[in-house]
């Protein structure tokens, strides 16, 4: 050890420190002259340097003295190794294993398995490269199962704490590669999977609107891709559930073809919709989950297709016409019964503008063609065959809305006792509805219809309360009698305690019963009054949303993103609640569950987004398949469905292993095919990536118990002289 | 200064409101599903023909499916019960007191929210007396619109009848005149005196000839009627697609 290797590291400020020195020193000084008073100048000198010994090496051990000791070293990279588990790699790979299975084979099979040669020369790290990287213990390599997207690498590499590592990616090729990162570090490629050998036809893409009109075409473009295939003929086919909604074929000429093919079709169901696009699959293809593509399309109504049946001209019906036709959502179809089988007929037809009634097209083929059905004060049974009745019941049924309007013809006036609409409607034929004239009915809202969407028309419950009490008297009611199923929403006033307006379901279907044919004096009467014809229109507007299921008037409403779901990407969907004042239904706290295709739970965030009653709920689908999307309240519950879908890029099966050459190549590193090069390729590249470097080890020097020995000594020294002298 | 006329009217209507309260203070007036209501206005003579009801309501129910009431209420156009009044009537022979702002602002607002009113001049001179004073408060109640005739397309000519011409007591004009505010006619015009042929005494006699028709006159007269009452009701019902080639074909056999 040399001066040169002795290094200071002060423990207090440098200035701290010179400070006690000096403060020692000048106490050493002043002490000097009251000792000198006591004992001889030699005898002074040396108890005042036993104490400035003392005092120099205390002050020493501050300064934190320690040898230094500089040794030169060697450091070779950690060898980073990144199987690719993708789901790709369960495709088939040589030898009748999975690709994955082959990569297995390759570092751990053999009586020197590759992964053990590579372990005793180098540090060796195994990652598994998926959707994300995780680093695996070597004993796991053997367990390493394939799933999920595809992996990056060049992420992957970012990530790594040690920047001196040699990546090394086993992998079919089907990887992410933007060729970005910063390391830009020697990617070492390793191939699994044949790609002279693999054969598959596969959807590569689908181009689908997310929502769709009903009864208007909708028109879906899809690639079909194939390899390893020649002078093959297919059906490709377009499926709702399991109904065939349209099929085209396809011709595979070359051993690597690209068939783009368009096909149209039109729904009419309102809905979601739970669609397919599908090749049959061939043998000995390599994966025959791609030959089939599914996915989502919601339909909706262009417009509300309205079927109104008047029993004769009135007000009722020009102002329910003007209603409306004042609606640019409704197409409406309607007939009036101008003259009654009895009316005297004076002139030819040809001087007469009637019409046939169409009974037999409007009720056994038109009538699911309709949204709602409106029977306004209309006797059937003078132009309707009974049977046509079990065809509105049939349309009631499959989610048809029915609005019956009174009148003197509305049960049993016009005849409906005994027929298919006692099931139907929310009140009881066999009170006959008796019609009663020049009552002036005042009407007052009922419990249930001072929420319901109906009724509801003003933003307050007092104001909703207020404008009913407001509207105009009836001139004519039927007295009609509820079901105990259905629900009344007005009911007379004034001791007239009968339903004006009852509602009730009929299989999937809604039917509305207004009992009065002077529903229009709640139009002209409130525009006399100044107040305008909104409350009137608003009203025919609801019960038309209501009637026809629109879901704008849900209490609860999932809405779904209009992009599609793709496995493992976080998707957002907002749900809005009405408040509780508006409905009884969104009552209590709202939860927001997902269900999984298998039915199981999964994990997902729900949170207010800001806007009143709107939450945003996020989930991350993991599989492909229907998952259900539920929100709950202590009042009631509704629920959606989305369909998952594989992200498109991993359709693709064929090994891609120019991929990895060019990896390698843009990298500086190696593609390496060959299992016997791949340990000498390594050495040597880990020759080349050897580094040196200097190491320093500093030993304190008052770490050393001899420095506090000597402190200790000379203070007793100093103590035993003054003993001896006498000076204590 | 209040007139000795003004005040007797005053006088009774206040002697006859104490005895006999108007329904309609309480609400309680009611409705039947059709009746005419007639304007009573001040000036001229306001009902020309005050047996034109029974006959035409008559002629109606027999023909048609519509439910009528034969009966007739005359009320001022400030009266509330206006606007429940499906088919306004205004007829006369001359000249009118113009009405008042209030009372064109009722009926604008009446007609332009759906209202429906048909007037006659009964003396069936153009330019002259009642259709003088009628033209100038068309404009003053729609104002830029002026009564137009109605083209032989229009859905009063198709309602019920298919009718090309409309009869009445007199020939002035064969077609009607009307106001369109879009998809609608919320006032349909005559000089042909329809009311007056559809006039019936109690006895049962027409009260007044058809010239130069006769009887075939007043029989265009009263399906021009029931096409007016059937449009009131219907509206444009019958410009429907459903019933285009039907009345094509019938039009142009």
């Amino acid at each position: 050890m040399t001066w040169k290797d002795i290094t200071l590291s002060p423990l207090l400020p440098l200035w701290l420190i010179l400070a006690l020195l000096g403060l020692g020193v000048l106490a050493l000084i002043l002490q000097y002259p009251r000792l000198r008073t006591r004992v001889g100048r030699s005898r002074c000198l040396w108890l005042s340097a036993l104490r400035l010994g003392a005092l120099l090496l205390l002050i020493g051990c501050f300064l934190d003295p320690a040898s230094t000791e500089r040794v030169e070293k060697k450091s070779s990279p950690t060898l980073a190794l990144f199987v690719d588990t993708s789901s790709t790699m369960a495709l088939p790979g040589r030898g009748g294993k999975s690709r994955l299975e082959e990569g297995i084979a390759l570092l751990l099979g053999g009586e020197k398995p590759l992964l053990k040669s590579l372990s005793e020369r180098f540090e060796v790290q195994v990652y598994a490269l998926g959707e994300s990287t995780r680093p695996v213990e070597a004993g796991e390599v053997s367990k390493l199962k394939p799933a999920g997207s595809r992996g990056d690498p060049a992420a992957a590499v970012e990530k790594l704490s040690s920047r001196n590592v040699l990546p090394v990616l086993l992998s079919d090729g089907r990887v992410k590669w933007e060729g970005k990162g910063s390391l830009r570090l020697p990617f070492f490629t390793v191939p699994v999977g044949d790609p002279g050998d693999y054969r598959d036809i596969w959807i590569e893409t689908l181009k689908a609107p997310a929502v769709a009109f009903r009864g208007r075409e909708v028109r879906v473009e899809a690639v079909v891709k194939s390899h390893g295939f020649q002078a093959l003929t297919l059906p490709v086919s377009l499926r709702d559930g399991q109904k065939l909604l349209t099929a085209q074929s396809i011709r595979i000429q070359g051993d690597s073809a690209e068939i783009p093919l368009s096909l149209s079709f039109t729904l009419e169901d309102v809905g979601p919709h739970h669609l397919s696009l599908s090749v049959p699959p061939q043998a000995g293809e390599g994966s025959a989950l791609n030959n089939s593509f599914p996915f989502s399309l919601r339909v909706a109504r262009d417009k509300v297709r309205i079927l109104m049946i008047s029993g004769h001209p009135s007000l009722n019906y020009r102002y329910l016409r003007m209603a409306f036709k004042s609606d640019p959502s409704i197409d409406l179809l309607s007939f009036v019964i101008l003259r009654t089988p009895t009316d005297v007929l004076n002139v030819p037809l040809q001087e007469q503008s009637l019409i046939p009634f169409p009974v037999e097209t409007l009720f056994s083929k038109e009538l699911p063609q309709f949204d709602l059905l409106v029977l306004d004060d209309f006797s059937f049974h003078l132009y309707v065959k009974p049977a046509y009745l079990e065809k509105v019941r049939e349309f009631v049924k499959a989610g048809g809305g029915l609005a019956m309007i009174g009148g003197p013809n509305l049960l049993d006036g016009g005849k409906y006792s005994g027929t298919p609409m006692e099931d139907v409607l929310p009140v009881s034929t066999a009170g006959k509805g008796e019609y009663q004239r020049e009552i002036a009915a005042k009407v007052k809202l009922t419990r249930s219809g001072g929420s319901h969407p109906i009724t509801r028309l003003e933003a307050t419950e007092k104001e909703n309360l207020d404008l009913w009490k407001e509207m105009p008297a009836l001139d004519g009611i039927n007295r009609v009698q509820m079901k105990t199923s259905a629900t009344a929403l007005l009911e007379g006033g004034d001791g007239i305690p009968s339903p004006i307006i009852s509602v009730g379901k009929y299989g999937q279907g809604r039917v509305l019963v207004l009992a009065t044919d002077y529903s229009w004096k709640w139009y002209m009467g409130m525009v006399g009054r100044g107040r305008g014809q909104w409350a009137y229109h608003r009203f025919v507007e609801r019960t038309v949303r209501w009637l026809t299921k629109d879901p704008g008037l849900d209490p609860i409403q999932v809405l779904l993103p209009e992009d599609r779901f793709r496995r493992g990407q976080k998707k957002e969907v907002r749900v809005r609640v009405q408040s509780q004042e508006e409905s009884p239904e969104t009552q209590g706290a709202v939860h927001f569950s997902v269900l999984d295709p298998m039915g199981v739970k999964i994990g997902a965030e729900f949170k207010i987004s800001g806007r009143p009653g709107e939450y945003l709920a996020s989930f991350a689908p993991e599989k492909e398949g229907t998952y259900k999307l539920k929100v709950e309240t202590a009042g009631g519950s509704v629920e959606e469905s989305v369909e998952i879908s594989e992200p498109i890029e991993e359709r693709d099966g064929l090994p891609d292993h120019e991929r990895l050459r060019m990896i390698a190549e843009s990298t500086g590193g190696k593609f390496i095919s060959s299992k016997e090069d791949l340990l000498p390729e390594l050495l040597s590249a880990v020759g080349k990536r050897e580094s040196r470097y200097l190491e320093e080890r500093r030993t304190p020097l008052w770490a050393h118990f001899s420095l506090p020995a000597l402190i200790l000594a000379l203070l007793s020294a100093e103590w035993y002289f003054r003993r001896r002298w006498g000076l204590i | 200064m209040i007139s000795r006329r003004e005040f007797l009217r005053s006088a009774l209507a206040l002697g006859g409101g104490v005895l006999f309260v108007p329904k309609h203070l309480y609400g309680e007036n009611s409705f039947p599903h059709f009746f005419f209501t007639q304007i009573r206005y001040r000036g001229g003579a306001w009902d020309p023909n005050p047996q034109f009801v029974e006959a035409m309501v008559e002629e109606l129910e027999l023909r048609t499916s519509i439910d009528g009431a034969r009966e007739r209420r005359a009320l001022e156009l400030s009266d509330p019960d206006l606007f429940y009044s499906p088919f306004l009537f205004m007829a006369g022979k001359y000249e009118f007191e113009p009405l008042t702002p209030q009372e064109r602002e009722i009926l604008r607002r009446y007609l332009t929210f759906g209202g429906f009113l048909f007037a006659e001049d009964t003396l069936g001179v153009k330019g002259y007396g009642f259709d003088r004073a009628f033209r100038a408060e068309i404009k003053r109640v729609f104002p830029g619109q002026e009564l137009k005739r109605l083209p032989l397309d229009h859905p009063v000519y198709q309602s019920f009848y298919l009718i090309n011409q409309i009869g009445g007591r007199q020939p002035i004009s064969p077609y009607f005149e009307g106001v369109i505010l879009d998809q609608w006619t919320p006032v349909i015009y005559s000089q042909n005196d329809l009311s007056g042929a559809w006039s019936r005494d109690k006895l049962g006699k027409w009260v007044y000839e058809c010239t130069p028709g006769g009887e075939a006159q007043r029989s265009l007269a009263f399906k021009a009627g029931i096409n007016v009452i059937v449009y009131s009701l219907t509206s444009d019902y019958k410009k429907d697609l459903v019933h285009h080639p039907f009345i094509k074909k019938r039009l142009n056999p």
